[in-house]
């Protein structure tokens, strides 16, 4: 655990008493990761920034809510895991038609670093919104299994095998890139 | 099945979900098995492939303004009984400490004189007196404002009506002399023509 000078239990607890500027501070730690995280699943900034602020009212809204205060973080991203797929269901023909796919570089060349970050969004692109999300909660947001089963309301072995899944695919793309980009 | 001959787990333990000995297994199994080896630099790179992607920033930060929704109700902040008998305690001990403080002298009834107060109708009549003399003070500011401004545009309009008269006249002069000049020219020319003849 990261060690803090006011832990988010504190802070939730204040905030639940009225103390405004707790919760801000609690918004002010999780923003950035809440962002990044709805950005790898709407993957569109403006949409990505509505939804986060969406997350942070309805978790204020809710907070009496949270059963434990230490687990603020994984409640969070469950509110942003509901309120990504609720946007992602919605039928919006005109973004997808606009969105123009990621293009992977040609193979047998040697990658920039510009280059790799083109390739692994390509290959993120190719994966379903599930597989894409258990990427992004295990690797980018460093989520232990049982608290993105927590977040993703499965059990862990459906879990394991959307991320394992998932590694497969990624690793048929990239791993030999990779190798010629380190060539 | 023992341990093994069972295939390791391998993007749990790059995942850092395996226990102590399970990863120590794992790299026991990798030491001697080159084929394990390579599937594991496989998933390692892409590891790495994946966490080469920057974070995003946000476009802005979250606003967050919020109603206190998580105030406590009135009768809330009533029922907070420790802070209330902590308040009732502390006015008990300071009226005590006044009290023993104040001379033991026993109040004596003092007849107060009637204080006369002023009526509405006087203070009406001093009010309209001070905005009528107000008023007038006012008008007679704009009469003489009005007077001497009136009295430097009539002072222009002569000036420039006596200009005006002087560049006519001058035009007037200037006319004349052209016209005696044209003159004098034409009688020499016909002069000069009767001669010639």
């Amino acid at each position: 655990m990261i060690f803090r000078e006011v832990e988010d239990r504190d802070l939730v607890g204040k905030a639940r008493r009225g103390d405004v500027d707790a919760y801000n501070l609690l918004v002010s730690r999780w923003e950035k990761r809440v962002f990044n995280y709805v950005l790898r699943l709407v993957r569109d900034r403006e949409d990505s920034f509505d939804v986060t602020q969406d997350v942070f009212l309805k978790a204020y809204q809710n907070l009496a809510k949270l059963d434990d205060p230490g687990r603020f973080g994984p409640w969070l991203f469950r509110i942003a895991h509901n309120e990504s797929f609720s946007l992602l269901r919605r039928p919006r023909p005109d973004r997808e038609e606009l969105r123009e796919p990621p293009v992977a570089p040609p193979s047998g060349l040697r990658l920039l670093p510009v280059e790799t970050s083109v390739a692994v969004t390509a290959a993120l692109e190719r994966l379903s919104p599930e597989q894409r999300e258990a990427v992004v909660l295990k690797v980018y947001q460093g989520f232990k299994f049982e608290e993105m089963a927590d977040i993703l309301d499965c059990p862990v072995s459906t879990i394991k095998s959307r991320l394992y899944t998932a590694l497969d695919l990624l690793k048929e793309v990239l791993a030999p890139v990779s190798i010629r980009g380190e060539s | 099945m023992s341990s093994e001959s069972r295939v390791p787990d391998l993007k749990a333990y790059i995942l850092g979900e395996l226990s102590p000995q399970e990863q120590q297994d794992v790299e026991r199994r990798l030491a001697s098995d080159p084929a394990l080896r390579d599937e594991f630099e496989r998933l390692r790179l892409t590891q790495t492939a994946l966490l080469s992607l920057r974070e995003e920033e946000m476009p802005r930060r979250i606003a967050f303004v919020s109603d206190k929704v998580f105030t406590p109700a009135w009768y809330q902040r009533l029922l907070d009984w420790p802070r209330v008998a902590l308040a009732s305690s502390a006015m008990l001990a300071a009226s005590i400490l006044i009290h023993g403080f104040l001379p033991g002298k026993a109040p004596v009834p003092v007849a107060q004189a009637p204080v006369a107060q002023p009526a509405a109708v006087d203070v009406k009549a001093v009010v309209d007196a001070a905005v009528g003399k107000a008023l007038a003070e006012s008008e007679v500011r704009h009469r003489r404002q009005a007077a001497s401004l009136l009295a430097a545009s009539e002072s222009r309009a002569e000036a420039r009506e006596q200009e005006n008269r002087l560049a006519i006249n001058r035009s007037f002069e200037i006319l004349d002399r052209t016209v005696k000049n044209l003159r004098k020219e034409v009688s020499f020319a016909s002069a000069d023509l009767g001669g010639s003849r």
